[in-house]
């Protein structure tokens, strides 16, 4: 393309701008190539650098006073405690708490969510866990329609709890 | 053969529409595109299906780094000068201690009531460190904020 460009001015040199200074104008061509190199590098370069998604983000509201107290029925509390490897135990009221794997847990949680409206989570993460794992817990019960739910810390003797079940 | 080869002079082609496409979406392009501001931190978001979507302005930012440091990130310039002094105001994000956070949340609350708060934590965070900043928020009276994930491919 550039070698059919380059050729073409070539007879317009010879003293065509000497002589006709107001004769008409020969469709002037100019060789566009550089101008569209520079423009594609440009283009190519703000597509790729562009982000087009912004990120998604999760909604939390919490109460706004931590010391309300809210009696509920035993039978009616969902605890789920996550340890710091990220294992997740369930249990119901005060019972000794049982293992779940991750991916049975949507699953799970709807089932309850299900046969139990009144249910109350409360999701106790231990405070060396990953943060990724309370995300993925909160998704998860979101994916559930469990959107109300609550934090606590988890304590020493939740660990104990938990330590029991595992060995 | 030969002849149609001779034939073959220098094939001119009109590029003038390509250049005005070329340069419409790279007009596009570079009034679209936003620079990922500096960050102090490098964050790997966690993922999740959640749909909503981070609000465009007025967002104050709660880094949760990987090491356990908080950053406080605002996105007005103006904000930034007026907490983070005129030193920081072209950071994105500065640190701030534990104890200070408090503080410094309740002075951008009352300089902008209008932001809203965004948690960003690092996929590795300990979530010990998560609680601590939703307690202070809490404590704050922040008690809507937000997670910022990503979209969970699956």
């Amino acid at each position: 393309m550039s070698g059919g460009g380059g050729g073409a001015p070539e007879p317009r040199k010879h003293g065509k701008a000497k002589k006709r200074k107001k004769g008409r104008r020969l469709g002037i061509r100019i060789d566009m190539t550089p101008l569209v190199d520079v423009a594609f590098l440009l283009l190519t370069f703000f597509m790729l650098t562009t982000s087009m998604s912004r990120p998604q983000t999760m909604e939390i509201n919490l109460p706004p006073d931590a010391d309300i107290k809210v009696e509920i029925a035993e039978s009616n509390l969902l605890t789920l405690r996550i340890n710091e490897k990220g294992e997740i135990f369930w249990s119901i009221g005060i019972e000794s708490p049982q293992r779940i794997k991750f991916e049975d847990l949507r699953k799970f949680l709807r089932e309850r969510a299900q046969t139990n409206p009144k249910l109350v989570t409360l999701v106790k993460v231990d405070r060396a866990g990953k943060y990724n794992m309370m995300v993925n817990i909160m998704d998860e019960l979101n994916l559930a329609e469990i959107t109300r739910f609550s934090l606590a810390p988890l304590l020493e003797t939740d660990k104990t709890l938990m330590a029991k079940v595992q060995s | 053969m030969p002849k149609i080869k001779t034939k073959r002079v220098g094939v001119l082609i009109d590029m003038t529409p390509l250049v005005d496409v070329a340069f419409l979406l790279l007009t596009f392009f570079m009034l679209t595109t936003q620079f990922k501001p500096m960050e102090e931190v490098q964050i790997e978001l966690p993922s999740s299906n959640s749909q909503f979507k981070l609000p465009e302005s007025d967002v104050m930012t709660l880094n949760l780094a990987k090491d356990g440091r908080i950053f406080l990130g605002l996105d007005s310039q103006k904000l930034r000068r007026r907490l983070f002094g005129e030193q920081n105001e072209l950071k994105a994000s500065i640190e701030v201690p534990k104890d200070r956070l408090a503080d410094m949340l309740i002075q951008a609350r009352t300089a902008n009531p209008k932001l809203r708060t965004v948690i960003k934590g690092d996929k590795e965070a300990e979530y010990g460190l998560a609680e601590d900043v939703m307690n202070i928020l809490q404590k704050t009276k922040i008690t809507r904020f937000n997670l910022v994930t990503n979209l969970e491919q699956n």
